[in-house]
This record gives structure tokens, C-alpha cells and sequence, in this order.
């Protein structure tokens, strides 16, 4: 077996310490050592985006990261995105509702790509959205369901910051209905 | 029941929000490569690296000696220990293809299996392929389908003359006597490139060793799981009811997931002889070069006109490259006989005549994919339609209307002897024109063009056959016929419904959709509703999902088999009630009287119905699991119209799409979101056909666009906003229901193109060849390339 | 598509990592933000034995303006490239390049250095440093060297790197005041590496054009400089009617001065085609706004 090395990385808030072969990348270790198989391989070549995830506030392609480098980084993907209630973060409930979601492979990279639009863009147009999120590819929906998700859940969050905390709305179990 | 149907019309038409996504907004979705098993190897596959050679040796000791590495399986240790693939046989002309699942003695294209390296991790098995010999003897290739049906071509296969592996010829009615007469003649050539589905998600499976009863259960990323566990059976020896095919959250299909192919069935092989699970999961490499590729079709195409603009008669000579392989199961006929056979589309045609052929060349296997062969049918004939009208003097819009089938004409036999009934061609045409505001589009495209500006206006109206049943083939010509699909309806002793098909999904919202049908039809609340649709050990047979079919099938049956379970639960509770059963009715599963002025529970009544049972008489008590089959025979005609606008950069040859709109006939709505989202899904996946995707090879049968780098899907830029509108009119199915998920992509590839020629021709140029990269629309404006500076 | 085996390093001092790719010689590789390295790993199109990982070298990640210098370093994103003011202010040329790199993931890792330390011919960073006259510096076991950019950069994906060298600056001297600049580019999707494209800056002074530099991008080899376009337009009088005649004179230069490859996604001629489209284009665009306009 190839030489071990040790890391120790934060995920969705959770510190773990593990050994990892050199060349494992990143969006492996989460899927086959943290078991963490929401973050999905579409290329491993970095062009389609589906392995998208946060690391230290900023998206990267996780195909394209080494584990080994993400030691001491703080690591958020699609399984950390609820709140401490286990409410959906607007991102989440926007895709849900807007019917952005159809084979859902991709979905993974497009939260943290839109979250991150909105960190920085927090009212973008339609021609924004579709910029930051040219990076990412959907092949089933045609982006027009994403767009939209994207704009709504940006009011949502904007309605958020007005209100001065974050109050997911509404519980989950709402969404297991209908 | 008396005649009356009490069902709560409340569902269908509705966009419920779909809980089958909840897994997938949490990350949880469980798809192929997130199954892992308990002592379970990995596979990879060394490929051909030549597109047509002999194999000449194959050592594999070096990759056997590596550490971490379990077997190396080739093509020789599987002769005679399982049955390779033989080509359906078509009852036209052509010769038989014969797949090995790992090669023997001759690859023939660029990515064909050669040898399966089990090892303990797939970076593993990737070592060890590095490791493995292959001595080629190259032999001349066949790149071209034109070329490759000369006489003197190398040959693909020996057991395929002229390398044809089908070839048609067909006519009905007075061709050459319509041609003759015609007042006007006009003809051009299409060619369309080769594409593939490029799902997010490739293929793969993960194949146990002994699974409860079963000897094998695959997982498998697949369309159509019954018909796998059925060419599993027949090619390893093994009974179907040994063999369990699941397939589990899929990451897209389009019908590159619809096929059999060797990588599977040699991970199934390789399950049950080291009696361990093994996984497969396919790369994007892999998938670029292993998955099936679709389209290339070079057209040329002739239409006969009266004075009035009218088609008197329709001929068309059509090539389609379809790869080394008769894709199995699917027989190399799709792309040919479908591009000539529907080629009349929504369009009166008196007379017909084609000739088409598919020709084995030194490429990756062609394959179904979204709505084989009509798009390119229909751009090549819309594009020949706007080229007559500007011949006749008049508008695009009146030469369509003039040739569109009327729905007062139908049902309407047309030349390809396909019967259009109940679809509204010429309503969808009308809102398309209405709706985009047409005539003010061409005033705009003329104050444009003062301006220097080139603008292109693409209308078009296309004819989707979807749901098709026993009466009418999927594959021409092939022996693969379906035509029935099940569905069961079980009540469970909580009083909610196990809604179990075989009709899985790839993100269409089957589940969502089949439960909305049957909470109307039931009379039940949608979330005492569940709804298992991927998995052979679970649902009733079913062919699976493909063919724009599922809505119908899975629609048809559900109303079916509601019938006769809302008879027998009334039966119960009318027992149970004292209460005439005409006298009752299902409403938010709870059964009331008429007045409601009694009421029980489903609830209630099952558990009474199971848990006691012997205070009602068995004859009544019936059970509450109801089979039924549905063929829809004859299928139902979905229709659209699209309008297409597009600015030219005269300078770069850039194309953007700065207004689409859409108007389309889906019959009726089951789930409005969802349909919607099928619709416009069509649309981009039409785009990067008219505009972006193509897969190139060299003359050595070398692929040059092998990464997601040079194969260009569109994105969220290059896929416009569209506008969508509904022109439904309900079709002769059980429900009205008709299939929407191709049809958008005919629209798109012939509205796009339209609109690309049609911005040409204001400068006197045109455009044959798609998808219409800067460079063809240059060529196309007689912008000379090619002189040295 | 897994990388194969390597041994790693992650050095927190450039020293370390100098005297580890001294030690590798041929077999040793950098890796900064991988956006190019780990595809081609992934691929395994290359195996490096020893791969030296920089981004723990906090040293390398500065960005920073001294005395008229922009010093890029090894570790600077395009992400910060783009959220820098000091770049905006006095780089705009290299502000706006960085707009048509790929797509917020890969700007959030990958690295100007590392762009032109990779020299892929349809790369935007190798063009503006050429076309702004900059350098690279170069560190090894054995000390520093600055290149200039015209002889760091020898080619397609060839530069002066020797084994045991890595890339750890670069430097962009300041245009003078009244430049006007402008970096075109046509690719197919927006993100993708172009079909073409052209950087320009013209020194405007008085209607009088002091200095003009003209690169193109995407044309098959390097960045190609288009020196007698840019001796066409040096001493010349620019005016808006002039402009016109001269401009279409320096695209038949630009055009002339290029030999092509054909891709997948264009044929030669059409590239050369483009070439004069793009030189065109930015060069109206540094005039305008060599006078203060602002057009996109």
C-alpha cells in the first residue's frame, strides 16, 4: 500500500482525523472514507462542476483538490447545508420548490455555486446567476427551473437579513408532504 | 361499478412538489457509485487505443503480479463461457454484427473493451491497466459512412457487405409521377454530427454474488431493468428468477442508459465466478468513447410542390454512420429508419420515398438517444420548407400552414402509414406565431439588417409519436416490440398504496406523476401514496422508461388496475358499512356515502380487511392487490411549434439565441413543473445538438474530443430563457395522456437551424452542416477562410 | 480516472521547497492551484514521482504594488486578481483577461503563475504579461533569476523553467498614464478556452499614438506579439475617421503574423480570421478608453 499520511479537517462543522493515500483527491476521501456521498464525480477533470464543495468559505472543484490539502481546512458539502434545526437552507428549499432538481446529480455542485453567488451577490439579475453558474452543467433541466430557484431563494435569504437573524422557515416535515 | 366514476379530480394538472427529490436535496440520493458492499472489488477496463486492428497478443502477467490486484479477465477467457452479442436480426437488408464483451482477435473502435482488471480499489485497477501489453496489427478503418458503403471499403465486419449493417428502401405512392408534375422542385443536404446524451452520471453497476434467493443482483444504473435481467439470463445461463436488477437513483438517461453493453454483463460474469460484489463505475473517459454515441446523419432531401405551395411528394437518401456495432438489443436501424420514416413529421405528404441506410464504421456503437432520428428528419426538412418558400414568395408560416395536418382531416393516414389522431399541430402553430409576436419579428429583423445587424427567425413544427404500444414499433423493423407495461396497486394493512412499475426514473418524477394519477383515480390522499419503480425483485414486468412511453404506460395501468381495486375496497366497505357499494365513494382515502353521512377510514378498512378477515366473506374480501396491463396500441402524437430567434455576428460567426418561444401539445397534464421542466430540458439538449456538441475523429478513426473540455454541453449562458405555452389537446389514451420528454429537442434542432439559414440567407448564404460552429456560419456567409494572408 | 501514485511533499518554507524540486530534478512537479496539473494526473496523462505542494508557503501568497511593480505571487488566485483594487486601478488590462478564465470554482484555486507557468497557448495570463512587458522570477536550490516574459514564454506549454525551478513571482510594470487597453476574446462558451482573442494598450498622447503593444491569444502557439502592428500604429495620429483604415491595416499585420492549428473546434483560416476580428475589436476599445470612455 502506498504511504499514508495523516490529516485532520473540519466537515459540516465535524473535525475528523484520518489516514489517506497522497493521491486520493479530495471528493474520494468525502465519498469513500467519510462516507459523505453527496458530493458527486461527474468528470474528474474539473469541467462539469457536480463535485463542487466549500472549502474555507470559497467553492473548489473537489475532483481537482488532494485530501491531503484540505488538512486544517474546514470543509462544507451538500450534508451541511441544514441549520442547527435541521431546516433547509433557502438554496436548498428554492431548487425543492422551483422543481430545479430533476436527476439531481449535479445539484450538489450547483448549492454551493449559488451559495456562494449569493454571499457575494445578494440580489443578482438573471444574467448573473446564469454567469456564476456557467461553470456548472445540468444536462436535464435547460437551467430555467435553476435560474428561478436561484432568484427566489435570494429574496428568501434577503427577507432573512431584513429580519435580522436566520429563521428557516418552516420545519422539514413540510417538505415530506405532497 | 354503476356507471358512475367517483373520482377527485384534484392531482392531476397540479404541480405537486415531488418528495422523491427530498433524498436528493439532502445529498442522500443513493445512486450507483454510493452502493458499497461488504468485501466488494473494483473493476476498470483497458480499451482499444486503435479504432480497427487485429490483436495481435494480450499479456496480462505483469498487471496479475501487482499487489492489490484480484483477476484480470480478456476477451479469450470468456470464449465459450458466455454467449456474446449478437445483433437483433432486422427483417431489411444488412448484415449481422457480433460483440465480443472483451475483445477477441479484432478491436474495432477507439474504447472497446479489451480486458477487466478486478482489484481492491479502482485506482488500483487503474494501476494495473498501465501494466498490461497489447500488441495491435492496425487495418485500414472505415470513418465515413458514405465512403465506408463504397464497393472496395475495408469492412468493418466481414458479415456486413458494403459494411451495411441495414439498409431500406422505401416507397408508397406515385413518387416519381408527383416530382414530375411538380411546379416547383427544391432539395438540399443536412448533416448532422455525431453527439452523445452525456448524462451527468455515466453507466455502471455494481453485480453480487447470492442476494437472499437470487444468484446475482445488479445495481445498475439502467433504464430498462427487466429487460436487462432478461438478456442477463440468456447470456449467462441463468434463469430470471435467479437474477434480481435494481436500479437505483440515476444520474440521467436519455436512452444511452436504454442499451445492453458488454461492461455490465462481464461485471455480472465476474460476480458470480469470484463470488464476490464488484463494482463498476464509469469514467467520463470511458463514457466519451463506451457509452453509445447518437446521431450523424448526412441527408439529402427533395420535396415536390404544386403552384399553391403544397407537398406533393416527399423523398429523401439518408446515411447514418452508426459505429462498429449494431447496438445490441436496439439493432443499428434506429437512427436510418426513423430519420427516413418520420420524416413527414406533422406535414401532409401524398407520396413518400426513402432510402436509408446504416453503415458500420470504426466509431463507437450509435445508440437511442432523445428522440432518435427526428430531429435531424425535421430540420432537414423545415430548412427545405423555408427554402421553398422563399422560392414561392411566400411566408414560412404560410407554407406550414398549408401542408399541416388539420385536426378536421383526422384521423390522417400520411405516406409513412402512421395515423395522426387527437394532437393539434396547427392550434400549436397558431400560438407560436401569436404568442412570439411573428409578425413584428420580422419587421424587427428587417430594421436590423438597415442597421448591419444579422438576424435569423427559425418557426417550426414538429410531430412526436409517444407511448407507443403493440400496434406501432419503437424499432422499425427490429424484433424488439414493446408494447404492455404493469403496474400493481396494493393496499397495505395501514391503508396506504404500494404504487409498484417498471418504469424507472432518470429525474422525470415518475413516482410523482404515477401517484398524482392514482390518488385521482383512487380517490386517495397522494401521501398515503408510495410509489417503487426501479427494482425487478418489487414491481410487476414492465419494459421500462423510454420512448416519451412512461406517462402513458404507467398511467393507463394505473387507471386500470384502480378500477378494480376501488371496486373491491368498496365491496369491503359496503360489507362492513351496510351500505350499498353504489351508494359510496372514495374521497381522501376515507370511504363515505353518498350523502357522507357515514364514513370509514381506508385505514380502518384495511386493517379490518387483513387483521379480520373472518368477519368478512372471502368472495367479497378479494384481496387489495390489483395487476393490470395497458397498451396503448397505436401511441399518441405530442406535437410543438417553436419559434426561433437568433443574431448572427457577422465577424465571429457567434450564434446567440436571443428568444425562444414555445408552444406544444403534451396532451393532458399530469404534473405542470414537471412537464415543463422536460420540455425545456429538450430545448438546451437542442441547442448544444444545433449549435455546440460534436464528437470529431480523425481519418484514423482517432476520437478528438475525449474530455468535457472539447465536448461542449451547453451551460446556463447558451441556453436561453423560454418562453412556454400550452396548445394541449388530450390524446385517445386512458387519460389523455400523452409523452413529453422528446419531443422539445426536435423543435429545437430544427428551429435553431432555421433560424441560423434564415439570417444567411438575407446576405445570399446558407448552411448544410450542424451543429453551426463559428466557422461553418462564416463559411456559410462566403467569408473566405482559407486564403493565405 | 485516478491520479496515479506520487510521493508528496508540502514544504512551509520556498527554501525547503526548492532544495525537494532541486533533489527531483525531471521527476519532481509543482503543484499551486492544480486546476491544470490535476486533470492531467487524473487522466494520467503525466506521473510526477515527487510532487512539491506549495500552498502552505504563506509567503507566496502576496499581492502587492512596489514602487510602480505589480508583484503577483505564487499562490495569488484569479480570484484575487479579480477582488483586488490595486489591480482594478492600475492592471486593469490584467483585471479584465482574468474575467474570461474559466468559472468561480477554478478562479477560487487556480493561479496566475501558475497559468503562465503552464503556457497553454489559449491561456489569457502569458498573453498579458507579454503584452505588458513583464517578468517572471524564478527561484531554485541555487537562488533567483528574473526572465523577461518574451523569454520565459518558448512556446506551446514551453517556458524557460528548468528542472528544480519553480515560478514564484511576477512582476507587471505600470502602463503609463493616458493607455488605453482592452483584452477581447471569442470562445465558445463563455469559460472555455478561446478560439482567438487579442490584448492591446495604446498610449495615447495629444491624438498621437506614443506606444501601442498588441498580442494575440489562442492562435496555436504562444502569445504572439504583433510587432509591426504595433510599429504601424507607433507616431501615428489616431482619429476617430483614421482609426478605422489603420486598425483594418494592423488586423492584416495581426493576421499575417500568425500560422494557426486547427482544433476540433476551428480550422486555421478561421483562426487567422479571427485573429484580425479581435485585433480590431481591442483596438477600438483601448482607444475609447485611451479617452476616458467606457465601452465593454
Amino acid at each position: 500500500m502506498p504511504e499514508q499520511l495523516s490529516i485532520t479537517l473540519t466537515v459540516n462543522g465535524r473535525t475528523h482525523t484520518k489516514d489517506v493515500a497522497a493521491r486520493t483527491s479530495l471528493a474520494d476521501f468525502l465519498r469513500d472514507q467519510l462516507h459523505l456521498t453527496g458530493t458527486h464525480l461527474g468528470c474528474e477533470h474539473g469541467v462539469c462542476g457536480a463535485c463542487t464543495v466549500t472549502v474555507d468559505g470559497r467553492t473548489v472543484r473537489s475532483c481537482l483538490m488532494l485530501a491531503v490539502q484540505a488538512d486544517g481546512r474546514e470543509v462544507t458539502t451538500i450534508e451541511g447545508l441544514k441549520d442547527p434545526q435541521g431546516a433547509w437552507h433557502p438554496v436548498q428549499k428554492a431548487f425543492f420548490e422551483h422543481f430545479a432538481i430533476q436527476c439531481g446529480f449535479c445539484t450538489p455542485g450547483f448549492f454551493a455555486t449559488a451559495i456562494e453567488l449569493l454571499g457575494s451577490h445578494p440580489d443578482p439579475t438573471e444574467a448573473q446567476i446564469r454567469e456564476y453558474l456557467s461553470g456548472n452543467i445540468c444536462r436535464c433541466s435547460g437551467y430555467q427551473a435553476i435560474v428561478e430557484a436561484v432568484q427566489a431563494a435570494a429574496a428568501a435569504l434577503r427577507e432573512q437579513a431584513t429580519q435580522g437573524h436566520a429563521p428557516r422557515e418552516r420545519a422539514l416535515h413540510d417538505h415530506e408532504r405532497g | 361499478m354503476s356507471g358512475t366514476r367517483f373520482v377527485n379530480e384534484r392531482m392531476v394538472g397540479t404541480s405537486v412538489l415531488p418528495n422523491e427529490a427530498i433524498p436528493l436535496v439532502e445529498g442522500e440520493g443513493r445512486f450507483l457509485n454510493d452502493i458499497s458492499m461488504a468485501g466488494m472489488y473494483h473493476v476498470a477496463f483497458l480499451r482499444s487505443q486503435h479504432a480497427h486492428a487485429r490483436l495481435l497478443k494480450v499479456d496480462v502477467s505483469e498487471a496479475r503480479a501487482l499487489p492489490g490486484v484480484i483477476h484480470v479477465l480478456t476477451g479469450a477467457d470468456l470464449l465459450g463461457q458466455v454467449e456474446p452479442f449478437k445483433s437483433m436480426p432486422n427483417r431489411f437488408s444488412g448484415g449481422q454484427s457480433t460483440q465480443h464483451w472483451l475483445a477477441v482477435e479484432k478491436v474495432r473502435f477507439c474504447g472497446e473493451a479489451i480486458c477487466a482488471v478486478v482489484a481492491e480499489s479502482r485506482a488500483l485497477a487503474e494501476d494495473a491497466i498501465e501494466r498490461i501489453e497489447v500488441d495491435y496489427d492496425p487495418l485500414p478503418v472505415v470513418t465515413n459512412a458514405r465512403a465506408g458503403e463504397r464497393d472496395g471499403s475495408p469492412l468493418v465486419h466481414d458479415t456486413c457487405p458494403n459494411n451495411y449493417l441495414i439498409k431500406r428502401e422505401y416507397q408508397n405512392g406515385d413518387v416519381d409521377g408527383a416530382f414530375a408534375a411538380a411546379h416547383l422542385v427544391v432539395k438540399r443536404r443536412f448533416q448532422l454530427g455525431r453527439k452523445q446524451a452525456m448524462c451527468m452520471e455515466g453507466r455502471g453497476c455494481v453485480a453480487a454474488w447470492r442476494d437472499g434467493s437470487f444468484k446475482l443482483s445488479m445495481w445498475m444504473s439502467h433504464q430498462l431493468p427487466y429487460v436487462v435481467r432478461h438478456y442477463l439470463a440468456r447470456h449467462l445461463g441463468l434463469g430470471e428468477t435467479d437474477i434480481r436488477v435494481v436500479a437505483p437513483q440515476t444520474g440521467g438517461g436519455f436512452g444511452q442508459k436504454a442499451s445492453i453493453y458488454p461492461e455490465e454483463f462481464v461485471c455480472a460474469y465476474l460476480a458470480l465466478q469470484l463470488r464476490r460484489p464488484v463494482k463498476w463505475v464509469e469514467d467520463r473517459l470511458e463514457n466519451m468513447v463506451a457509452s453509445t454515441h447518437a446521431r450523424e446523419h448526412d441527408i439529402e432531401v427533395e420535396l415536390a410542390f404544386d403552384a399553391e405551395g403544397r407537398i406533393l411528394a416527399l423523398q429523401s437518401d439518408i446515411w447514418t454512420d452508426v459505429g462498429a456495432y449494431s447496438t445490441y438489443l436496439w439493432s443499428a436501424g434506429m437512427e436510418p429508419l426513423q430519420t427516413g420514416g418520420l420524416m413527414p413529421g406533422p406535414y401532409q405528404v401524398k407520396a413518400l420515398r426513402y432510402v436509408t441506410r446504416g453503415v458500420a464504421t470504426n466509431k463507437t456503437p450509435v445508440g437511442p438517444y432523445r428522440a432518435v432520428g427526428r430531429p435531424s428528419a425535421s430540420a432537414a426538412l423545415e430548412l427545405l420548407l423555408d427554402q421553398a418558400a422563399a422560392q414561392l414568395g411566400i411566408d414560412p408560416v404560410e407554407i406550414r400552414r398549408r401542408n399541416i395536418i388539420p385536426q378536421s382531416q383526422m384521423p390522417f393516414r400520411n405516406a409513412n402509414n402512421l395515423v395522426h389522431d387527437n394532437v393539434g399541430y396547427l392550434p400549436c402553430l397558431d400560438m407560436a406565431v401569436s404568442k412570439s409576436g411573428y409578425r413584428a419579428l420580422r419587421a424587427e429583423q428587417r430594421e436590423m439588417l438597415a442597421k448591419g445587424k444579422l438576424r435569423g427567425i427559425g418557426i417550426v413544427c414538429f410531430a412526436e409519436l409517444t407511448g407507443l404500444g403493440t400496434s406501432t414499433a419503437v424499432g422499425p423493423g427490429t424484433l424488439l416490440q414493446p408494447g404492455r407495461d404493469a403496474v400493481t396497486l396494493r393496499i397495505e394493512t395501514t391503508g396506504t398504496l404500494t404504487l409498484a412499475a417498471a418504469l424507472p426514473s432518470q429525474g422525470q418524477r415518475i413516482a410523482t406523476a404515477m401517484r398524482q394519477v392514482a390518488a385521482d383515480e383512487l380517490g386517495m390522499r397522494i401521501d398515503d401514496i408510495a410509489c417503487l419503480t426501479n427494482d425487478t425483485g418489487m414491481a410487476p414486468y414492465g419494459f421500462g422508461t423510454f420512448a416519451s412511453r412512461t406517462a402513458v404506460f404507467g398511467s393507463g395501468a394505473v387507471i386500470q388496475a384502480a378500477g378494480e381495486l376501488r371496486r373491491r375496497i368498496l365491496d369491503v366497505a359496503a360489507h362492513l358499512m351496510q351500505v350499498p357499494a353504489e351508494e359510496l365513494m372514495l374521497v381522501d382515502s376515507v370511504v363515505e356515502t353518498i350523502d357522507r353521512t357515514k364514513s370509514l377510514p381506508l385505514r380502518q378498512l384495511a386493517e379490518r380487511s387483513f387483521f379480520s378477515a373472518k368477519d368478512i366473506p372471502s368472495e367479497i374480501n378479494k384481496g387489495f392487490e390489483v395487476t393490470a396491463f395497458y397498451d396503448p396500441k397505436h401511441g399518441s402524437f405530442a406535437a410543438g411549434a417553436h419559434v426561433v430567434v437568433v443574431d448572427v455576428d457577422e465577424e465571429t460567426g457567434g450564434v446567440e439565441i436571443v428568444r425562444y418561444v414555445a408552444a406544444e401539445d403534451v396532451g393532458r397534464l399530469i404534473n405542470p413543473a414537471v412537464v415543463e421542466g422536460q420540455i425545456i430540458g429538450g430545448i438546451a439538449q437542442g441547442v448544444g445538438e444545433a449549435l455546440l456538441e460534436q464528437l470529431v475523429y480523425d481519418e484514423n478513426g482517432q476520437p478528438r474530443t475525449v474530455t468535457l473540455a472539447d465536448y461542449l454541453v451547453p451551460s446556463a449562458l447558451e441556453v436561453p430563457h423560454v418562453e412556454l405555452h400550452h396548445a394541449n389537446t388530450p390524446s385517445g389514451a386512458l387519460g389523455g395522456f400523452k409523452g413529453c420528454g422528446e419531443g422539445s429537442i426536435i423543435g429545437a434542432l430544427a428551429g435553431i437551424s432555421c433560424a441560423v439559414a434564415d439570417a444567411l440567407r438575407q446576405r445570399g448564404g446558407d448552411i448544410f452542416q450542424f451543429p453551426a460552429t463559428p466557422e461553418r456560419v462564416l463559411r456559410g456567409l462566403g467569408v473566405a477562410l482559407d486564403e493565405a494572408v | 480516472m485516478k491520479a496515479p501514485g506520487f510521493d508528496y511533499r508540502a514544504p512551509r518554507r520556498l527554501a525547503e521547497a526548492t532544495a525537494i524540486l532541486q533533489d527531483a530534478g525531471p521527476d519532481g512537479r509543482v503543484l499551486a492551484g492544480g486546476q491544470s496539473l490535476m486533470p492531467m494526473m487524473n487522466m494520467r496523462i503525466v506521473a510526477p514521482q515527487i510532487l512539491v505542494d506549495i500552498n502552505r508557503i504563506e509567503d507566496l501568497a502576496r499581492l502587492e504594488v512596489d514602487g510602480g511593480t505589480l508583484r503577483v505571487g505564487a499562490l495569488v488566485r484569479h480570484v484575487d486578481i479579480l477582488n483586488s483594487p490595486l489591480v482594478a486601478a492600475g492592471w486593469p488590462l490584467m483585471r479584465e483577461a482574468t474575467t474570461y478564465v474559466a468559472h468561480p470554482a477554478i478562479r477560487n484555486r487556480g493561479t496566475t503563475c501558475g497559468s503562465v507557468a503552464h503556457n497553454d497557448p489559449a491561456a489569457e495570463h502569458p498573453s498579458v504579461l507579454l503584452t505588458l512587458g513583464g517578468s517572471v522570477v524564478i527561484a531554485s536550490a541555487g537562488g533567483r533569476r528574473e526572465v523577461q516574459a518574451h523569454d520565459f514564454l518558448q512556446g506551446i506549454m514551453t517556458t524557460a523553467l528548468e528542472p528544480g525551478e519553480m515560478v514564484v513571482e511576477l512582476r507587471y510594470p505600470a502602463a503609463r498614464p493616458g493607455t488605453g487597453w482592452a483584452f477581447v476574446e471569442f470562445a465558445r462558451r463563455l469559460g472555455d478556452f478561446a478560439l482567438g482573442g487579442a490584448a492591446a494598450l495604446l498610449t495615447m498622447r495629444h491624438g498621437v499614438c506614443e506606444e501601442a503593444r498588441l498580442t494575440l491569444v489562442g492562435m496555436g502557439e504562444g502569445p504572439v506579439r504583433v510587432l509591426a502592428a504595433e510599429e504601424l500604429l507607433t507616431g501615428q495620429r489616431i482619429d476617430a475617421a483614421g482609426a478605422r483604415d489603420l486598425f483594418a491595416a494592423a488586423a492584416r499585420l495581426a493576421m499575417g503574423s500568425v500560422e494557426p492549428t486547427e482544433d476540433v473546434h476551428a480550422g486555421s483560416g478561421y483562426r487567422r480570421h479571427l485573429a484580425g476580428v479581435m485585433t480590431r475589436r481591442a483596438l477600438n476599445t483601448a482607444l475609447a478608453r485611451s479617452r476616458g470612455e467606457h465601452h465593454a
